[in-house]
């Protein structure tokens, strides 16, 4: 049933601007793709290019070997979830999901039953099927929206940001509803969000996009934990990784950085001719009250409570700004000086350019002397 | 000093109530958050310092100044509006000046403010632009800067960052606190939106009701919520409520809801099956609790594992209710949808009434 979707040099171009810029990429059969990026990096219009709602300015799109980049939308045969719910007053719930598959000749009456009835069943919405679809509220619709998509059995479908407009006690609902669907369909998905949460939740690769093209595809972890670029660090991640610039130190042909995060100077393993680099690390991999060889003191500047409670605390050295989470029971004096401790496998190296360079810390005691 | 004082004001609009002899009380040199629902009437009450909008009854000051008959012009105050209320027509710039041209600052005073409200919230590249030229972060810097850019006292900002995605309002919240601590001047802030609250606010006031209904500084009313209002909605995820009940066995005050039963200590007198909203907060939930002892535990579902990146929030059901708790992700890689057995530190049980919804007491040993 499944398909691949393969982009080859895909490029949409308006006025000056290029929305999508020359993407080439294939997207696994029978896998969920979370689209990912914010307002403006060009994943709706990705996605309207693959339902067939935009011409692209270049390039190709296939699905599995067919060239589709022509064909109108009803002819590539996706099903498609929008961010507002479309729904036809004056009917039930039941008979909007039915209604695609009346259309489709090939598919029987007592097929069109089990499907449909099936659908329902996976998505909770049976005791809700003789409903009619306008007396629902927006998250049962969306709900309606995505069983008539599945109910077709398409062998790709697209969601464009299917929660976003969903209110928070719904959300989870939803998100719970999507993810026992896409693990018992094979359909290829693919699903646009800026939102890293459903992104990371609901995916089984994420392709991060930033100024119309794709920086980083890899499964969610793989982005979090290792970002190609200082974009993706930021974007994944609340708050966003911590970037401070360091000077590089060399010495016998020896790289090594040092202040402001570091009381010693510190080897970099691999080469490299930089005049400096940018040392990006987590807020939550950044330790608190720790002593270690390493570590330095900063002056807590402020304090916040986030997510569960943790304390974001805002450090400062010297003029470098570093982000750290915490405990919620850790206490924190404003003002007051604390060991700050980046442990050296938690961090990421960038070049000024926002790339990620091959280069790691390397924990050596015999630097300690350097 | 205060800042803002409302002295019993009332306010209908229309048939809705939206403040009903409410008292308030805004301590000068804050960052003062009013917390509500959405709908709740924050921005009527943002209208009534302003001066948009009368109070029918009561009296409001500014800096110890009853202000009931001072026009909002006379005011003085900075204000940001919900939607970013841009002029499409002028440029970015005229915009920001607007302000200043109705206070009748003349044209050559007006350029080095604007300029630098506009550094400020580093939108000097777009002065020369019009509003439909700004993508929606931008154009919400331009109406912050065109509140914040009168030389005055107090900014009221109304839900600022509401619709903007979430990485905007991440480097929004940085610049809102770096503005509060440069200009020394007093923030009121309304939101709906408890991390906003809990990131920003110094001071936060409850409204519910057409009330306040509790005060104070931000860790003490997190930390200790008087109402059971402020515990539901000041948290995220967001805390969980059930009901239980209070008797007495064998001379103990004992709680018994659906999924726990388990000993408290009620600090207001008590009467034979007192009802009561028992709170228990997200990251109060343990899971996987094996080898730890003193626990309350009850075995559930795992019903939804989200990853938040640092930490993971999971989605638990056990007996009829539905309860959601947040871990570090280093903690909680392990986890998975599925049976479980959560724990509970009694402490982390807080009760309050189910008839004035005041805090009455908490779980022990």
């Amino acid at each position: 049933m499944a398909t691949e979707i393969r982009l080859e040099n895909l490029r949409c171009q308006f006025g000056r601007l290029a929305a999508v810029d020359n993407i080439s990429i294939t997207f696994p059969a029978s896998s969920v793709t979370c689209l990912l990026g914010p307002s403006g990096c060009g994943k709706t219009t990705l996605m309207r290019m693959l339902a067939g709602l935009q011409t692209p300015t270049s390039g190709d799109i296939y699905f599995g070997e067919q060239r589709v980049t022509d064909l109108s939308p009803s002819e590539r045969n996706v099903g498609m979830v929008f961010q507002y719910p479309v729904v036809y007053r004056g009917t039930t719930l039941y008979r909007s999901v039915e209604l695609p598959l009346i259309r489709d000749r090939h598919v029987s009456k007592s097929e069109r039953k089990q499907r449909v009835e099936s659908i329902l069943d996976m998505l909770d919405l049976t005791p809700l099927a003789g409903r009619d679809v306008s007396s629902l509220d927006n998250a049962t619709r969306q709900k309606a929206a995505v069983a008539r998509a599945v109910a077709r059995q398409p062998q790709i479908i697209l969601f464009d940001e299917p929660i976003t407009n969903v209110d928070v006690n719904a959300k989870s609902q939803l998100k719970r509803a999507l993810k026992t669907l896409v693990k018992q369909h094979s359909q290829t998905i693919i699903y646009v969000t800026h939102d890293q949460t459903e992104a990371m939740t609901l995916a089984d690769e994420i392709a991060l996009m930033e100024n119309g093209r794709i920086v980083q595809r890899g499964i969610p972890r793989e982005l979090y934990n290792h970002p190609n670029t200082r974009f993706g660090g930021w974007f994944l991640g609340n708050p966003g990784m911590n970037f401070v610039a360091h000077d590089i130190q060399h010495s016998d042909g020896r790289a090594a950085v040092a202040a402001p995060l570091f009381a010693q100077p510190i080897r970099l393993n691999g080469s490299i001719n930089l005049e400096h680099v940018i040392v990006g690390i987590r807020p939550e991999q950044v330790r608190l009250g720790v002593k270690t060889p390493t570590s330095v003191q900063g002056e807590i500047m402020r304090t916040a409570f986030v997510v569960g409670g943790q304390q974001l605390v805002t450090l400062k050295m010297g003029e470098v700004l570093l982000k750290a989470k915490t405990h919620a029971t850790h206490v924190l004096t404003r003002g007051a000086l604390i060991d700050v401790d980046c442990p050296l496998q938690a961090v990421t190296l960038f070049a000024d350019n926002g790339e990620r360079l091959d280069v790691t810390l390397k924990p050596d005691p015999v630097e300690q002397s350097l | 000093m205060t800042a803002l004082e409302f002295r019993n004001v009332s306010k209908k609009l229309r048939h809705t109530v939206i403040a009903r002899d409410m008292n308030l009380s805004i301590r000068d040199n804050s960052f003062s958050v009013i917390f509500g629902a959405p709908g709740s009437g924050k921005s009527t009450l943002l209208r009534l310092i302003t001066g948009f909008e009368k109070p029918d009854k009561g009296e409001i000051f500014l800096h110890d100044q009853p202000v009931n008959r001072v026009s909002s012009a006379e005011r003085n105050i900075g204000y940001v509006p919900q939607s970013f209320a841009l002029y499409p027509h002028y440029s970015v710039f005229d915009n920001i000046a607007y302000p200043l041209r109705l206070m009748g600052m003349n044209k050559t005073d007006i350029v080095p403010v604007v300029e630098g409200a506009a550094r400020r919230l580093q939108i000097t590249h777009l002065l020369k632009k019009r509003p439909d030229q700004c993508s929606g972060g931008e154009k919400q810097r331009v109406a912050i800067a065109r509140g914040i850019v009168k030389n005055t006292r107090i900014f009221i900002l109304d839900d600022p960052l509401t619709g903007l995605d979430f990485k905007l309002r991440e480097r929004l919240f940085d610049d809102l606190r770096q503005m509060k601590e440069e200009l020394a001047a007093t923030f009121i802030y309304t939101t709906s939106d408890p991390l906003e609250t809990l990131i920003l606010a110094e001071d936060i006031h409850v409204f519910d009701g057409g009330t306040i209904i509790e005060s104070g500084d931000l860790a003490s009313v997190y930390h200790q919520p008087q109402h059971v209002r402020t515990m539901a909605l000041l948290g995220y995820p967001t805390t969980n409520l059930f009901a239980g009940k209070v008797t007495q066995r064998n001379g103990q005050n004992v709680c018994v809801t659906e999924i726990f039963t388990f000993p408290v200590e009620i600090y207001h007198a008590a009467h034979p099956d007192l009802d009561v909203q028992v709170a228990l907060r997200p990251q109060h939930i343990r899971i996987d609790t094996t080898s730890s002892n003193g626990l309350i535990k009850t075995n559930a579902d795992i019903t939804l594992v989200e990853d938040l990146g640092g930490e993971l929030h999971i989605y638990l059901e056990a007996g009829t209710i539905a309860l959601e708790t947040l871990m570090p992700h280093h903690d909680a890689a392990h986890v998975t949808e599925g049976h479980t057995t959560i724990g509970i530190v009694p402490s982390d049980f807080k009760l309050y009434a189910a008839t004035d919804h005041r805090f009455i007491g908490q779980g022990v040993y």
